[in-house]
């Protein structure tokens, strides 16, 4: 059982290894044809956090003002920032297997190819989206301090919780058409049940426990504590978090890559 | 040696329709499935079937090996099975060595990418590695004959230069074992005979081919050996005698008459110099006779009697001629049994042909028996083409002919 574990682990990342340039391949197609079909290109991945950032922004400061630990409209751009990577990689990854489906059913490779380069162009994305968020931070004069240290370990939490979420999905969708519609329903309320927009500082007792249950929060509060040099809420939360975040990307890639041979009946 | 290829006892079940393909259906299924119980793996559930019903071939390292059948038969399902796209229900398909697969030789081609973009891209589907890619990259746009457009989006591409682009890419993996499906009917007929040359490159090369296609004289020309699949290995062995196999089965004695039976034919027999009839093949040049048996059920004053001769792997027809009932000095004035006898030379070339048999009057087929019979021409000085014209060649130099020996 462990040994059969262990093969197919090595198999998995074998082939992740032998086929990385069909994943640099299929990552550089997606951005490229985004390029040169859309006037902005990477204008987009910078003008959707900072619409919303805007909108919500009114609200919170004009309408019904709450008060955060950074001036709001850096604090929502965060939460924003962190989330659109997420719901982006994962709503790509979801039909990435669905809209491949002549190439599924014709060529044999990893298919995990598929939702990975999803991931890596919204994580391109992800990475131009933070020059506002610099350019906020210079402009609120809010300056990370030593727990920036935290940065590269939430980041990782936060891209294997996002690849475990597109693989998982990708395969249900493919079995089950009406997933991608069931996803936007969940993906909205999952959102305004993370602190996306708004701060949990007030929360205590059972609601913070639960509040803290979800990865989405924990990561999205581990991005402005390692930036903004704030407390984290929960240590244990950013720990267990990375842990099973790591045990469901494991899980995930094992389910996917042992009914990788589904795929093409079921397209 | 270990075969390349092996297929032992391949099972391969696929349902017909859709899957349950939405959430709202997977409940009621998955309450059938528990009360039933999980089908054993070998009973086929509702709307399921079996695409493969035990078939075994190996393809030994440097062999080729064409796979051959109807359509329906599984040839597709084989393909997919050796390029790991689908997994057998039963008995193991294995591959041993680098695969590369010239299956829809442009699936990963994207319309807005440049010919040159679209080059990287499928190479990497493909599985070559950035290396190859670049190193080969002139010759695969030189092979497609594309060079002047290769910085143009592909949707500006002809349709033909689209597919060439794809297969010429294909053309230069650098695999062990080669999987080809049916990709000859690629553009014009120049590259065609690019694309056929290339294989045999490759089978030059000692690469393992196996090649499924419908174009049974494209398969007679690269392969060693056939197979001949209807969900069941039907025949596997030397080429010439699968495919002979294959035609017999596939054109099956049709009698197309004029509704009224006016004239049957009751025997064909074809008979070489000998008088004995044929069984086994012939040899090109060899004298034969093919004699009809017809009864005749009605007077005919005006009749004609065909033959034709047609190859089977490619419906090239090779003969067509008729006679006249006065040119036969036959009389049908009343209902009776009559022969009639047609005698040939046969100058073709090796391969697998058949006879057509037509009576008829002017203007109408009174009925026609395809094939009529089948004929098998063995051997043979030629390489290809239809007709044994019996060449010969003598070679002289500028001090004219030449004694062979010099001792003379």
């Amino acid at each position: 059982m462990l040994n059969n574990l262990a093969t197919d682990v090595r198999e998995m990342l074998h082939e992740q290894l032998e086929y990385r340039e069909l994943l640099y391949r299929m990552a550089a197609r997606d951005l490229i044809i985004r390029y040169k079909q859309t006037i902005m290109g990477f204008g987009w991945a910078i003008f959707m956090p900072l619409i919303n950032t805007v909108v919500f922004s009114v609200v919170f400061t004009q309408v019904a003002p709450i008060a955060t630990p950074v001036p709001y409209p850096l604090f929502a751009y965060t939460g924003l920032w962190a989330w659109n990577f997420f719901a982006a990689s994962v709503r790509f990854s979801l039909n990435s297997l669905t809209s491949n489906a002549s190439l599924v059913g014709k060529v044999y490779f990893p298919r995990e190819i598929f939702p990975f380069s999803n991931i890596a162009v919204c994580l391109v994305d992800f990475a131009v989206a933070t020059v506002p968020l610099v350019v906020l931070m210079l402009w609120y004069g809010v300056a990370p301090g030593k727990s920036i240290v935290l940065l590269p370990l939430v980041l990782l939490i936060h891209v294997t919780f996002t690849a475990a979420m597109g693989l998982v999905l990708a395969i249900a969708n493919l079995f089950y058409r009406d997933v991608k519609y069931l996803f936007e329903l969940v993906i909205a309320v999952w959102m305004f049940s993370s602190s996306v927009i708004y701060p949990l500082d007030r929360l205590t007792g059972k609601l913070a426990l639960i509040a803290f249950l979800n990865p989405t929060t924990v990561i999205i509060d581990g991005y402005r504590a390692a930036l903004f040099n704030l407390p984290i809420h929960s240590m244990t939360s950013l720990v267990s978090t990375a842990v099973l975040s790591f045990v469901f990307l494991l899980g995930a890639w094992l389910y996917f890559h042992r009914s990788e041979y589904q795929f093409a009946e079921a397209l | 040696m270990t075969p390349a290829v092996e297929f032992n006892g391949v099972w391969k079940k696929f349902r017909r329709g859709e899957r349950h393909d939405s959430l709202r259906d997977l409940v009621p299924a998955a309450l059938r499935a528990l009360a039933r119980g999980r089908p054993p793996q070998d009973a086929l559930g509702q709307q399921e079937f079996w695409a493969l019903e035990g078939v075994d071939f190996q393809v030994a390292q440097g062999e080729a090996l064409g796979i051959i059948g109807p359509n329906g038969a599984g040839k597709s399902t084989t393909l997919k099975l050796l390029t790991k796209i689908l997994r057998p229900t039963r008995g193991t398909a294995i591959v041993r060595g680098r695969v590369g697969a010239l299956i829809e030789v442009a699936a990963g081609f994207h319309p807005d990418l440049t010919g040159r973009e679209n080059v990287y891209l499928q190479g990497a589907v493909m599985g070559m590695k950035r290396a190859e890619v670049l190193a080969r990259f002139d010759e695969i746009v030189e092979f497609a004959g594309v060079a002047a457009s290769i910085d143009t989006p592909i949707k500006r591409f002809s349709s033909g230069m689209n597919a060439r682009l794809g297969f010429s890419i294909a053309a230069h993996l650098n695999p062990q074992v080669l999987i080809i499906d049916e990709v000859l009917s690629v553009g014009d007929m120049a590259f065609q005979e690019k694309c056929v040359n290339r294989m045999r490159e490759f089978k030059r090369d000692g690469v393992t081919i196996v090649f499924v296609s419908h174009n049974l004289q494209a398969v007679t020309e690269l392969c060693d050996r056939a197979l001949f699949v209807k969900r069941k290995t039907m025949a596997l062995g030397p080429t010439a005698e699968v495919i002979d196999n294959y035609v017999r089965e596939m054109f099956q004695s049709q009698v197309t008459s004029n509704g009224d039976d006016d004239v049957v034919v009751t025997n064909v027999t074809v008979y070489n110099a000998g008088d004995q009839p044929v069984t086994g093949p012939v040899a090109s040049g060899e004298t034969l006779r093919v004699a009809v048996d017809l009864d005749v059920r009605i007077p005919i004053h005006d009749g004609l009697f065909a033959l034709r001769v047609i190859r089977s792997t490619d419906q090239l027809l090779a003969y067509d001629g008729q006679f006249t009932q006065q040119e036969l000095g036959l009389q049908l004035g009343t209902p009776t049994k009559a022969r009639v006898e047609f005698a040939l030379d046969v100058n073709l070339t090796r391969g697998q042909y058949y006879f057509d048999f037509i009576v008829g009057k002017p203007g109408q087929y009174v009925t026609r028996l395809t094939p009529a019979a089948h004929l098998t021409v063995a051997e043979s000085r030629t390489w290809g083409g239809i007709a044994d014209l019996r060449v010969r060649a003598t070679a002289t130099t500028a001090a004219g002919p030449e004694p062979l020996l010099s001792s003379h």
